[in-house]
């Protein structure tokens, strides 16, 4: 792993018990992972008693260069040994290896999922609604009798300013030929995953 | 349903009667051309000038056709009752028969066309899909994440349009199990009844 001084500084500083006694570390190592991890997380999150006697700019840069640290991690798929190694070399003792990648396995999926959900992606389907229709007439063309689908596709987006629903009409062949290219694709899927 | 001809119509129609039936069989395909692509005004002047005759007289004469046709079309009129409604002009057995064919002949493809005209949604067309994995991203490397890309394409006012989308392998069977329910009701007894009793 790869971090800049700054955060190498800030890592060193939480590892050094002058600055952070047991008690302040845990503390400072949680409050670093619920900042990255729960949604409804703020600056609050430092405001302790135990952590009250250490100046605000360091508890902010330990915690900005513990979160980095996690977060390279995350995106590495660091194992254990690789995080031992990197928090040896920063000085930290075994005792606090060992809360540090604890603390880690425990949050491991959550930081993953949070990961692998960040960047750009195609406007993602998410539900499909339908409506069935039998056309009689229109002011230009009368005697229709004939069945018509109305599929509403919601779609997610990421980015781009599209709409978050697509409309389209079809009749009974072409639902039954999107509906069975539909099919291929999930056969196909199923396919693939039992390779 | 008797087709109702305006004075005005009849009057354009008029002129067809004075014209050998290679012509009037003629005007009928300039006019369904004309309904597929749109007017061209300089065949007017052509035909015009073979005939010798205004080119007003043969604009009328064009749209006076078009007009029958398209309203029979539109009401899709019986056999019976589109040779009743022509009768009326007073035209020969021959001419009726002639007018009576080019309807038949033309008819599907000019409701075809009307039903374009109708408010519309943009309709499908067909559909590509694509199964990808997802390897790594800027934020998180060694993933595998299944996921299908499809390409849906519209038809939109003419236009062909095409929205390139994802979904993941759960939502792709939920899509597959809603639209088969729909295509299912169809096929159930309320929608036979439905079917069997507007008419």
């Amino acid at each position: 792993m790869e971090l800049s001084e700054y955060v190498q500084q800030g890592l060193q500083m939480l590892a050094d018990p002058g600055c952070f006694g047991p008690g302040a570390f845990a503390l400072l190592l949680r409050a670093a992972f619920q900042s990255l991890l729960d949604a409804q997380a703020d600056a609050a999150v430092l405001d302790h008693p135990d952590l009250k006697h250490i100046d605000p700019v360091v508890l902010k840069h330990c915690q900005a260069a513990a979160a980095t640290w996690i977060l390279e991690a995350g995106k590495q798929r660091a194992d254990k040994s690789a995080l031992s190694t990197y928090l040896e070399e920063c000085k930290f003792d075994r005792e606090r290896i060992e809360l540090f990648c604890t603390e880690y396995q425990n949050n491991k999926n959550s930081l993953e999922t949070l990961l692998g959900s960040l960047g750009r992606s195609l406007p993602h389907i998410t539900d499909v609604s339908w409506r069935l229709e039998y056309q009689i007439k229109t002011n230009q063309l009368h005697k229709l009798y004939r069945p018509a689908y109305l599929v509403t596709l919601n779609v997610e987006n990421t980015d781009s300013g599209s709409p978050p629903e697509i409309n389209f009409s079809c009749n009974m062949e072409q639902l039954q030929d999107l509906v069975g290219k539909l099919k291929d694709a999930s056969k196909s899927l199923e396919r693939a995953t039992q390779l | 349903m008797l087709l109702e001809l305006s004075e005005e119509h009849r009057e354009h129609l008029a002129f067809l009667p004075g014209v050998d039936r290679a012509v009037v069989a003629e005007f009928g395909r300039i006019a369904v051309e004309f309904l597929r692509r749109g007017s061209n005004p300089k065949i007017y002047e052509g035909a015009a000038r073979k005939l010798n005759v205004s080119r007003d007289t043969v604009q009328h004469g064009v749209e006076g056709l078009t007009y029958l046709l398209t309203e029979s079309s539109k009401l899709m009129i019986s056999e019976l009752d589109f040779q009743d409604s022509v009768f009326v002009l007073g035209f020969s057995e021959e001419l009726n028969r002639l007018l009576l064919q080019l309807y038949l002949d033309n008819r599907k493809e000019i409701r075809t066309i009307l039903s374009e005209l109708a408010p519309g949604l943009p309709s499908y067309h067909s559909l590509e899909w694509r199964l990808d994995a997802q390897l790594a991203s800027r934020s998180l490397r060694q993933q595998i994440k299944p996921s299908v890309t499809i390409k849906l394409h519209l038809h939109e006012n003419g236009d062909h349009t095409t929205r390139v989308l994802q979904t993941d392998p759960a939502t792709l069977l939920h899509l597959v199990q809603q639209l088969e329910q729909a295509l299912g009701e169809m096929k159930t007894k309320h929608c036979r009844r439905v079917v069997r009793n507007i008419k």
